[in-house]
């Protein structure tokens, strides 16, 4: 099996995960990255990375590099994935794929006409938890599902963020309508309507309630009521707003009920589950982050086309488009 | 208020009166309810409490909120936009109605005024108090330097408070993991123009009785509505005192600490700043303090737990 050489453009929050994930990673190098932060630079470079570029062409120039990762924010996306597939690098670009469905298209046409593979960062598929639903959902032992529940509430873009203990401020994207390409719901909701339409197909009908508590242009909570085939319904609740995070996913089956439940841990609790994975019994957090970049570099070296591929996250992206349009705004 | 004129008396009247002259008041007042009108009623009941007025109608007052964050007020975090709505229209009552009122707040480390004032309805209350929004970290200021103990500090001051007749501070009572307590010194820490703030983490007792030795405050004025203890509590408190170091001592006694263990307490009571001795009115202080969500020993344990891991196993 041969080395992937990879490159990374954009080096925020995420970025440094994937960083990290890469110097882990036993069959792929990071060959180079790429961002206008200085701060962020240092990072890379901290971290041993020596071909740092401050502009992401020249890293697309690069015949050395096999593949990028790109996770820029989400106004970047249809730009810079276009660019990289006009290099012929393999991508791995962040959800969402793009801000609407059109620059998602585009960023398609690029890719097919390329010839290059596009997978698109969604690690809830790659969580044990989440997957054990799916078995179960396979298996058929909830039976038929019905309902289904999905709620991602946390504080969001607005958590407080810090480097080396050092607080920082919420970079000015996050508060532009424009460059976010929606609120709430893009931001969190396309994990779950990917989720759900993993699990249960495409959806064919998608409402939604937005609100608008923190007086944005965008929403920082919302409702997304989902219909698919087989007449089961569900639900998808998403906010901003709250500083206790919890993710939970709840499938309601004509057998039994199951459901996957994450939300803040008692301190006791924090340590026990770190001593835990300490020892490699319970998967860390960022695991699945790690799992997700592991199978695209193994996709790559192995010619597969990985999944979510470039074409299911723009159905995740018409979906959430469908529930912008049929949305009804109400302000708390 | 320290001065007031009794002409008939007899001695314990008189001692009352002569402790009254000496120590700084702070009130306690509950709202009946959570609504702007029994908010507005607690705010101006507190006042009557500590027998608040000037000898001058202000022309030009300075309100300085805490927005540390982009957090909601119902977290019990911030200043809630409606309280500093009832306070203006009290201050307006009972001091002047064209008087010229600016809310303020400078950049932090991780917050930006211009989303913050936005997202926690500061805009939408301007509008409609007619009252200006000021960011101190893009307004005319200047740096000065400041010694504390063994610490020298450079702040940058902004002018409007040197333009102002007086600050009204109205900060939000709570634990903080460095400096054990945050209300009134910790908030003045705040009209610091200087956005980095983390910089003076190092000496953060020291730097904040730095800036309120360099900013006054003429009137505190705690939001307690809702309250940031061990957990959030709608408690409906109203605090005022125009002593910052009283205000903060009660507020100790309330979060179940003695005043004299935090350090920046006794250190600006040490530099003249104000008085941690006090006469509490209105509401029973020990009665307060039972209602606050205070740490138990249980709390306590678990921090400490918490600390001991991450410094010596993690």
């Amino acid at each position: 099996m041969r080395n992937v050489n990879l490159g990374i453009i954009g080096l925020g929050s995420i970025g440094k995960v994937h960083l990290k994930n890469c110097l882990r990673l036993k069959n792929a190098k990071l060959v180079s990255v790429a961002d206008s932060s200085k701060k962020a630079l240092k990072f890379a470079r901290e971290n041993g990375i020596k071909n740092i570029q401050t502009d992401y062409n020249r890293l697309l120039n690069d015949k050395s590099i096999d593949a990028v990762i790109i996770a820029v924010p989400n106004f970047l996306h249809c730009e810079c994935a276009c660019r990289a597939a006009e290099a012929k690098k393999d991508i791995f670009l962040e959800k969402p794929l793009a801000r609407n469905p059109a620059e998602g298209e585009q960023v398609l046409s690029h890719v097919r006409r390329e010839g290059i593979e596009l997978m698109v960062g969604y690690p809830s598929r790659f969580s044990e938890d989440f997957n054990k639903l799916k078995s179960k959902i396979e298996s058929g032992t909830l039976g038929d599902i019905q309902l289904a529940y999905a709620t991602n509430i946390s504080a969001g873009p607005f958590s407080p963020r810090g480097e080396l203990g050092r607080p920082s401020p919420v970079p000015a994207w996050w508060f532009n309508k424009e460059m976010m390409g929606g609120g709430a719901l893009l931001d969190l909701g396309v994990h779950l309507v990917s989720l759900f339409r993993w699990y249960f197909g495409d959806a064919v009908d998608a409402k939604s309630y937005l609100g608008y508590r923190f007086n944005m242009d965008f929403e920082d909570h919302a409702m997304c009521l989902l219909r698919f085939r087989d007449r089961l319904l569900a639900t998808i609740t998403v906010g901003w707003f709250s500083k206790d995070p919890k993710v939970s996913v709840e499938l309601y089956g004509t057998v039994k009920h199951a459901s996957v439940v994450r939300s803040s841990p008692s301190v006791v609790r924090i340590i026990a589950d770190d001593l835990r994975r300490k020892v490699g019994k319970i998967e860390r957090s960022l695991d699945r982050y790690f799992k997700e970049l592991q199978y695209f570099v193994d996709c790559v070296n192995t010619d597969i086309s990985p999944s979510p591929s470039g074409e299911e996250a723009l159905q995740d992206l018409r979906i959430i488009s469908m529930a912008y349009e049929n949305a009804l705004r109400f302000d708390s | 208020m320290k001065t007031p004129c009794v002409l008939t008396l007899d001695y314990s009247d008189l001692s009352i009166v002569l402790v009254e002259l000496v120590l700084s008041l702070v009130s306690f007042v509950r709202a009946q309810a959570p609504n702007d009108i029994s908010v507005k009623n607690a705010i101006s009941k507190s006042l009557d409490l500590i027998q608040f007025s000037l000898e001058k109608h202000p022309k030009k007052i300075v309100i300085k909120p805490n927005l540390c964050y982009y957090y909601d007020y119902s977290t019990g975090e911030t200043t809630d936009s409606k309280f500093v709505g009832a306070l203006i229209d009290v201050l307006r009552e009972r001091l002047s109605s064209d008087m010229d009122v600016s809310v303020v707040e400078s950049d932090a480390s991780a917050m930006r005024c211009k989303h913050v004032f936005k997202m926690l309805g500061y805009e939408k209350m301007a509008k409609e108090k007619d009252v200006k929004l000021v960011n101190l970290s893009k307004e005319k200021s200047e740096n000065v330097e400041v010694k504390i103990r063994d610490y020298y500090f450079q702040f940058r001051v902004p002018q409007i408070f040197r333009e102002s007749d007086m600050l009204v501070n109205v900060p939000k009572i709570k634990y903080q993991s460095g400096v054990k307590v945050t209300c009134a010194l910790k908030n003045i820490y705040g009209c610091n123009a200087f956005s980095k703030k983390f910089v003076y983490h190092r000496a953060l007792n020291e730097a904040i009785v730095g800036v309120n030795k360099l900013i006054k405050t003429g009137l505190v004025v705690v939001d307690g509505i809702v309250v940031n203890g061990v957990n959030t509590k709608q408690l409906g408190l109203v605090m005022a005192s125009e002593d910052p170091v009283a205000t903060d001592a009660a507020a100790s006694k309330i979060l179940g600490l003695n005043p004299r263990s935090v350090k920046h307490i006794v250190l600006a009571s040490q530099e003249g700043i104000g008085d941690m001795q006090f006469i509490p009115k209105g509401e029973n202080l020990t009665y307060v303090r039972d209602i606050f969500p205070r740490r138990k020993l249980k709390n306590k344990i678990r921090m400490l737990l918490a600390q001991v891991y991450m410094r010596c196993i993690r």
